[in-house]
């Protein structure tokens, strides 16, 4: 390791660690690695900004967010739950499936887990406390646990950000995203089930079936946005990008004119508050970007394939030993970084070892998902907290089986490839 | 003095909220042209480039709250109060220090760009880019406050927590209908 190479890292770590914002502590530790190798300090501006202007997939997140904001402050979450409780409420542990389904329905319009526990969890949290059938506990663990399905099936932030990494296609990813959505919610629903009949949750009070036409209909312009969203990115009039945009339009013309639940002044709320998320996310991107530039020039992912290719670890040896770690990191770092930092040494080697890099980029997503609920470090667990008021205590008491279920099927994605690069494959993936 | 920094914060707000909305519409305009129009303009791929470039770099600089950033806060947040203090202040020490260093050849850079002209709108690449400047400068002053503010006031106490709390009022739906 040469020495910038070390006082980059002990300068990152090192302010990292004491609470520096993460993308300030990259530029730091960026701007020391060019100070000490005797480069151009302006190279870490240059790279940032090449970066960010040439990237235009990365346009999604801001308008993702957009959207996500609208959806959430426009009454079409709300509708949407309603749709679900008067869907699937009726059985044991209702309110707790409901939570799952609104979770897979809202995923398809959304590319945030954060938008989905702060919009939808905390709503249904609010339904499954007042219900008095569960604790509170359980009603934040569940709403944590199905939050992170939100970016596995499309459209997806985090799966932008891989596929700005390792150059792979957006569409192909955004498909291998829905068979792992799909079975993460089936896994919880199953433990919901389990949990709800041992300890005997009271049956909810079933909404009429005659209700139910009338909850379908309200919902139904709302339900049509994952449909528009597909259509539009495999029917190919779309790029994935303009899709976020599209879905923005799409949340906004339902939200202001259709259901007129949002007035100008929450409109020009949702602005400043997007654009503000946008921008500490914009950050952190610009700081991968110049670590990027400094970990290829120091050749560490062609030296880390070398090394592991070298002592003749087997892909799926390989494959597990990058989801512990991701696993591990998960707890304590955010899903952001570990995607933008962590994710680009290990691209080479699995691409050098044979293993599918959308099937690799999709594992790793789902992983870093999950990271989110991990303790001590669980952003949902964190939004949870802030949007419900129930104690983080409660809440990491219950997660650990929802936790169990989701790492369980994150190592069926791993061990079965093609549970992801089915659908890929169906629309034409090579690989 | 107080109300000046409100009003100014609330002119920032203004500004990146209308940055994101011209992102968006550029946007809408590109897909229109493209699908309705055929004839796609050329230009709005770029300007939503640029306007991505100023909402982050504005943003970060005017808008963005310190609880706003993605940080590690476990090791902070477990500390006394004192040793947070030191934290603190070497957080922002570094950022000031680094980042001011960096402003001269930075701005060496940029300035340079003025002969470069974007692709298809045609304004001085040194325009567009200049708002990261502005960003360093931003960020040189403000840290360069927040160390002597932690000096003589003590860390931001809760800072970190309410931080989350802040980020997440922007998905609360109450607050925003």
């Amino acid at each position: 390791m040469s020495v910038q190479l070390f006082v980059c890292l002990a300068v990152i770590f090192g302010l990292a660690a004491i609470g520096t914002p993460i993308g300030f502590a990259i530029l730091v530790g960026s701007l020391a690695y060019l100070a000490v190798a005797g480069q151009d300090i302006a190279l870490a501006g240059e790279q940032i900004l090449a970066g960010l202007y040439e990237s235009f997939v990365l346009l999604a997140v801001p308008l993702f967010i957009v959207a996500a904001n609208i959806m959430n402050a426009g009454t079409i979450s709300e509708r949407l739950l309603r749709f679900c409780v008067a869907a699937v409420g009726r059985f044991r542990g209702g309110l707790g499936h409901v939570n799952v389904v609104a979770s897979l329905i809202f995923s398809g319009m959304s590319g945030s887990a954060v938008a989905d526990a702060a919009g939808i969890g905390k709503i249904i949290i609010e339904m499954m406390t007042r219900s008095g059938h569960y604790t509170r506990g359980y009603a934040a663990a569940i709403t944590a646990a199905s939050a992170t399905i939100g970016p596995i099936i499309p459209p997806s932030i985090p799966m932008v950000l891989y596929a700005l990494v390792s150059n792979q296609s957006i569409g192909y990813l955004f498909l291998g995203g829905i068979v792992p959505g799909l079975l993460m919610g089936i896994v919880l629903m199953g433990m919901n089930t389990v949990i709800s009949h041992r300890r005997g949750f009271l049956l909810e009070d079933p909404v009429p079936l005659r209700e139910l036409p009338r909850q379908t209909l309200n919902a139904f312009p709302a339900l049509l946005m994952p449909a528009i969203l597909l259509y539009g990115i495999y029917g190919g009039v779309t790029t994935p990008t303009e899709a976020a945009a599209v879905a923005a339009a799409y949340a906004l013309v339902l939200a202001a004119l259709f259901y007129r639940a949002l007035s100008f002044g929450a409109l020009y709320r949702i602005l400043v508050e997007s654009a503000r998320s946008s921008a500490a996310v914009g950050l952190v991107i610009g700081g991968a970007l110049i670590l990027n530039y400094v970990v290829a020039s120091e050749n560490i992912p062609a030296m880390l394939a070398r090394a592991l290719v070298g002592i003749d670890v087997s892909p799926l040896v390989f494959l597990l030993g990058v989801n512990v770690l991701i696993l591990l990191l998960g707890c304590v770092l955010d899903a952001t970084t570990i995607i933008l930092v962590i994710l680009p040494l290990f691209i080479p080697t699995a691409g050098e070892l044979g293993i599918d890099l959308v099937h690799f980029g999709v594992v790793a997503v789902v992983n870093s998902m999950i990271g989110l609920i991990t303790p001590p470090y669980g952003i949902l667990l964190f939004v949870i907290n802030a949007v419900s008021r129930i104690p983080l205590v409660e809440i990491i008491r219950e997660i650990w089986s929802f936790l169990a279920v989701l790492i369980f099927a994150l190592l069926l994605l791993i061990l079965f490839p093609g549970l992801v690069l089915f659908l890929p494959r169906m629309f034409g993936y090579p690989g | 003095m107080e109300s000046l920094r409100n009003w100014l914060s609330r002119g920032a707000e203004g500004v990146a909220a209308a940055l994101l909305a011209a992102l968006f519409l550029t946007f809408l305009l590109q897909i229109f042209s493209r699908y309705v129009m055929v004839q796609p303009f050329g230009w709005t791929l770029e300007l939503s480039l640029v306007l991505w470039v100023w909402v982050v770099f504005f943003g970060n600089a005017f808008v963005v709250r310190e609880g706003d950033h993605v940080t590690f806060d476990i090791l902070y947040l477990a500390v006394p109060g004192r040793v947070r203090q030191v934290f603190a202040l070497i957080s922002a020490a570094s950022i000031a220090v680094a980042l001011a260093l960096s402003i001269l050849p930075t701005w060496d850079w940029i300035d340079f760009l003025k002969i470069k002209r974007s692709a298809t709108l045609g304004v001085p690449m040194r325009t567009v880019y200049s708002i990261y400047a502005l960003f360093l400068v931003a960020i040189v002053i403000r840290y360069a406050w927040v160390f002597v503010d932690v000096l003589r006031r003590g860390p931001p106490d809760e800072a970190h927590r309410v931080a989350h709390e802040a980020h997440d009022a922007a998905d609360r739906p109450e607050e925003l209908r």
